[in-house]
């Protein structure tokens, strides 16, 4: 069985990526199962989605716990522990990044004991608009990786899942699953199918019987004031709103009253400072501010800047 | 009622009361709202909600709230808010919590509660004179579920259970709210701060029911790039689509009236969701009759 | 202490004055609603000090009554049947919350179709919820029922909601003598509601009833519950020696009526296990070995008491009150689960479904019942589960049906 895990954040395509997978397997003659997983979290918050593939009939279930290939669609989400990205790697495992940086840095940077190989990224997008289309990406460089579907089955899957989007974004769609498809062919069946684990010697799992608590201590409450801002919704950001304080007029902080996020504070002379630990980049401040002093920068611009591999 | 001592934005908080990271949309008008209401109402205050995207603001174990919280369901918050309020009346009454204890209670649900499951329980709360505030962010469907009409839906939107535009009316729940004389209804937007403000800071300052109506532009809902939804929601009011008032002592007042309204076109034509009314061959006649339905309302208050 | 005669209705009125309930937010349902009369006129003319509040529905009865315990007061309220099922997904939701407050159920079967009758439909539907469950078969058992409810639901080591339920019409319009405790006694056994720390203060804020994410936490959260409930059992049998200690009653969690020496065993619910205490009598006149057990406390289900009783007994008779359709009865199957692979578990578990809708058990029926258990332990065969129906039952249907004219739809219509 194949078992492919797609990485990314809400709205870029990692649903519409694992379907396209999905049918490509299918359409190769594979008993398949295709699924994305949502939190709580929207648009921008990392997801991910799944998919498994088999000449038998599937009877496994939910999350991949070891993937064969896991795809991520968004390079900023390696350095998030939260995203999981690399849970479950072992060195049959393929890792494959949408990046701007080549596999050296990323070879050094994990470390890991299974290939990695990068799918090099399209420009820094500053329309976001454009995201959707990683996804597509991702799952041509998928399909070729595995080695059993052909490209022309490709075009299908995409064609088919994307069915309901105007012609011409769907024209666009194959040309980029194809492009990915053929740069990747160096690799095509890098993937292999994992042997089927063992009953026998197997690490059992630590039980335990919970004990009882009372309601104290385990009714679902939260005894304290805003804990969210443990949560860096920053990571969510694919644009990073900048301000130049040498426009900013100090108004009546327009861009800390419309911020819905609680992002924009205001320092006692009147100075705006964005949280970046939370600023989710919807860039309402950007629109808003009325001497334009905010402006956008992709995310993973300002990232390179800071020369870190998560934002401040 | 003390009058507001919110006179221009200068006035309006620079800091703010509502905890970052919440797992809200990116650019939700909705939160754009709460949290500059949230600076008026403050932490002494319990936040009694409903089943909606604002429910998973408190997930175990992160609360964006400085002061309290309880979810009851869709259906029931007005209801939660009465247990609530009546305990601490009881509590107080009875001198077994000190009077500095007190929390203002507080509904917040989605439109889809207040203007349908929910109104059942918010209508009995208002007619038996519950002293609470209600929040109602008004998405204009149920979105957490993905954007399902709702009887808040206006005309002609696509929603994901209405894709060639929903053919019903947006319900009026400010005047369903009038109808049962509350103490205080009004409608606001997070684009207009200092409306919104004044607004909050007088309906805290009686006691009652009491009803904050507030448009909540949801760029995931609507389909708009999240960084319109302060422009979307300027729109809103500007082409009188969503007017700006309050019901106080049996009258209804409106606070920002737009002096020149702009076509209602301007506001549609942002959202992904009205598309289909601008399509060559579509539905552009909609457009006709959305705005001379809202020509007709201001005709109706210009009279 | 005064001995007075009082429906059921009113005995629960009076558990929910003497516990000294704050708040009874309510909404009426035959045949609950004296329930509610009574505390409201008790409270208005000054008799009872709590605030009682109407609202729209059984759903936001039971949202404002967890709401409040939320806050940290005593609530009481009460309601049947529709209502319950009305309220259903409350129920589980304020249950998840941990607050302690008694609700007071007056069974009655469900629709359709519509009866006011009473049978254990209603609150065999509340049984996974979370909240605990104590049956009455007598209206003191009510008033007393109550206070205990109060005492548990509230105890450290459970702090869940609980229903007291009682029959509709056999005890809620039932007037018997009820002894009615001193409240100062009821006092010193009930103290003052203490919520700690889960209530709404503005000087500790709290969120409660927060959602989470994943079935871990889920699992938990959901699990701790459980465990919380299963507790109910130890500390029901400690509130059970105070409440013995102060008022000279003893209630364990499962009544046993002549059971140790049986070899023939019923097991019922609620009020009609009375009817099978006077079968036991009767048939034990006659020399038949045969006993009555019946759960008390319902949720909790207290297992290690069930099969300790049984153990050893020939046959078990369940007489089920209700029936889960497409399966059956619902005490017999949770009884089979508990008596499965035991050792020394009775050899014979026989089903009987009956008084469904308020209809009558009578005497020869219990009798009946014995009988055919004496044939199923013979024989070394258990007979499917019967229901309680009668050829002279079916004949008076049969002219209703007539005058519904069931035939002419047959005929598809046609005259
Ligand atoms: C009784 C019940 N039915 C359905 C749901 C599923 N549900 C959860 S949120 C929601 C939508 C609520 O809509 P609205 O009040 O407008 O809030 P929004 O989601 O837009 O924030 C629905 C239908 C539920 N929680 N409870
Ligand atoms: S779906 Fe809309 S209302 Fe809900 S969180 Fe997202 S933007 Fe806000
Ligand atoms: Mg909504």
């Amino acid at each position: 069985m194949y078992r492919i895990r797609f990485h990314g954040r809400g709205g870029q395509g990692m649903k519409t990526a694992s379907r396209i997978l999905g049918s490509a397997f299918f359409r190769a003659g594979y008993e398949v199962q295709d699924a994305p997983r949502y939190g709580a979290e929207r648009r921008g918050a990392p997801i991910f989605a799944y998919v498994r593939a088999a000449r038998e009939p599937i009877n496994e279930r939910g999350v991949i716990a070891e993937p064969d290939l896991v795809i991520v669609a968004d390079e900023s989400l390696v350095g998030i522990a939260a995203a999981g990205v690399c849970q479950g790697l072992s060195e049959r495992s393929v890792l494959l990044i949408n990046s701007h940086e080549d596999v050296a840095t990323w070879t050094h940077r994990l470390n890991l004991a299974g290939p990695v190989l990068v799918l090099p990224a399209r420009e820094a997008v500053a329309d976001r608009a454009e995201l959707p289309f990683a996804g597509t990406a991702c799952a041509g460089a998928a399909a070729v990786l595995v080695g059993v579907i052909p490209r022309d089955g490709l075009e299908a899957a995409v064609r088919e899942e994307l069915g309901s989007l105007p012609q011409q974004v769907i024209d666009q769609n194959v040309a980029v699953a194809l492009h990915a498809y053929d740069e990747m062919r160096d690799h095509a069946g890098l993937v292999r199918e994992a042997p089927t684990r063992s009953a026998k010697d197997y690490e059992p799992p630590a039980w335990l019987e919970p004990v009882f608590e009372d309601a104290r201590h385990s009714a679902p409450a939260i005894h304290a004031a805003a804990t969210s801002v443990q949560v860096r919704t920053g990571l969510w950001r694919t644009l990073r709103p900048v301000i130049d304080y040498d426009r900013c007029n100090k108004c009546w902080w327009v861009c800390s009253t419309f911020c819905p996020d609680s992002c924009i504070s205001v320092t006692d002379d009147g100075v705006p400072e964005i949280d970046y630990d939370h600023c989710k980049g919807c860039m309402i401040c950007v629109a808003k501010c009325p001497p334009h002093a905010i402006g956008a920068i992709p995310e993973t611009d300002a990232r390179d800047a800071a020369l870190t591999g998560e934002p401040s | 009622m003390k009058e507001s001592v919110l006179k221009r934005m200068k006035d309006l908080p620079s800091s703010h009361l509502l905890g970052a990271g919440t797992p809200m949309c990116a650019g939700c008008g909705g939160l754009e709202a709460l949290h500059e209401i949230y600076d008026q109402v403050g932490a002494k205050s319990v936040f009694v909600n409903a089943a909606g995207c604002m429910t998973l603001l408190a997930t175990y174990p992160f609360t964006p709230f400085r002061g309290s919280w309880l979810y009851t369901a869709m259906a029931s918050a007005p209801a939660g808010a009465q247990g609530v309020r009546d305990a601490l009346d009881i509590l107080i009454d009875s001198g077994r919590l000190p009077p500095d204890e007190d929390l203002a209670t507080v509904v917040l649900t989605g439109d889809g509660a207040a203007y349908g499951m929910g109104l059942s329980a918010t209508s009995g709360a208002i007619e038996r004179g519950l002293d609470f505030l209600y929040i109602c962010y008004d998405n204009e469907g149920y979105a957490n579920t993905g954007q399902q009409a709702s009887a808040a839906t206006p005309h002609g939107a696509q929603t994901s259970t209405t894709t060639l535009g929903y053919a019903g009316y947006k319900k009026d729940l400010f005047g369903i709210w009038a109808a049962h004389r509350p103490t205080y209804v009004a409608t606001v937007i997070g684009a207009e701060p200092l409306d919104l403000a004044r607004k909050v800071q007088k309906a805290m300052s009686l006691a009652g029911p009491r009803l904050i109506l507030a448009l909540a532009p949801c760029p995931t809902g609507w389909d708009f790039d999240p960084q319109y939804t302060a422009d979307v929601g300027r729109l809103a009011v500007q082409t009188g689509i969503w007017p700006l008032k309050e019901y106080v002592g049996g009258e209804v007042v409106h606070t920002k009236a737009p002096k020149q309204r702009l076509p209602v076109e301007e506001y549609l034509r942002l959202q992904g969701r009205y598309a289909h009314l601008f399509e060559a061959g579509g539905q552009a006649g909609l457009i006709d009759e959305i705005q001379a339905r809202v020509d007709a309302y201001w005709d109706g208050v210009e009279r | 202490m005064s001995r007075e005669l009082l429906t059921g209705n009113g005995a629960a009125a009076w558990g929910a004055r003497l516990a000294r309930a704050d708040y009874v937010p309510a909404f009426p349902i035959t045949p609950q609603t004296e329930i509610i009369e009574t505390l409201g006129q008790w409270i208005d003319a000054g008799d009872m000090p709590g605030r009682m509040v109407t609202l729209e529905s059984e759903h936001s009865v039971l949202t404002a009554a967890g709401a409040a315990a939320a806050t940290g007061v005593r609530v009481f309220t009460a309601t049947s049947s529709q209502g319950l099922l009305y309220a259903m997904e409350m129920l589980y939701t304020v249950a998840g919350w941990r607050v302690p407050f008694v609700l007071v159920n007056v069974s009655r079967g469900l629709a359709a179709p519509v009866t006011l009758e009473s049978d254990h439909n209603d609150i065999m539907a509340a049984r996974d919820s979370g909240f605990l469950q104590i049956h009455c078969a007598t209206c003191q058992e009510v008033l007393d029922g109550v206070l205990m409810a109060y005492r548990l639901a509230e105890d450290e080591r459970v702090r869940l909601p609980a229903i007291v339920n009682l029959d509709g019409f056999y005890l809620s319009f039932t007037r018997e003598p009820v002894d009615i405790p001193d409240p100062a006694a009821v006092d010193r056994f009930l103290p003052g509601f203490d919520p700690e720390n889960l209530a709404f203060r503005a000087s500790q804020p709290i969120s409660q009833a927060v959602a989470v994410l994943g079935g871990s936490p889920y699992s938990y959260f959901r699990y701790e519950t459980h465990l919380a409930a299963l507790n109910a059992l130890h500390t029901y049998a400690d509130i059970a020696q105070d409440f013995a200690a102060e008022f000279g009653r003893s209630y364990e969690a499962v009544e046993n009526y002549h059971a140790d020496d049986a070899d023939i065993v019923f097991v019922m619910l609620g009020s009609f296990a009375t009817k099978a205490r006077d079968a036991v009598d009767r048939l034990r006149a006659s020399g038949e070995r045969v006993g009555l057990l019946r759960p008390r406390v319902y949720r909790p289900f207290p297992a290690d008491d069930m099969r300790r009783l049984l153990a050893g007994k020939r046959a078990a008779i369940v007489v089920d009150q209700n029936l889960s359709v497409g399966k059956g009865g619902v005490l017999h199957a949770e009884l089979a689960s508990v008596l499965y692979g035991i050792p020394k578990a009775p050899a014979a578990l026989l089903s009987f479904v009956g008084g469904l809708g308020g209809r009558d058990i009578s005497a020869e029926e219990f009798f009946e019942m014995v009988t055919v258990a004496r044939q199923a332990i013979a024989d070394g065969v258990t007979p499917p589960p019967r229901l309680l129906y009668t050829e002279d039952e079916l004949r008076e249907l049969r002219k209703l049906q007539a005058v519904a004219e069931v035939e002419r739809r047959e005929l598809g219509g046609k005259r």
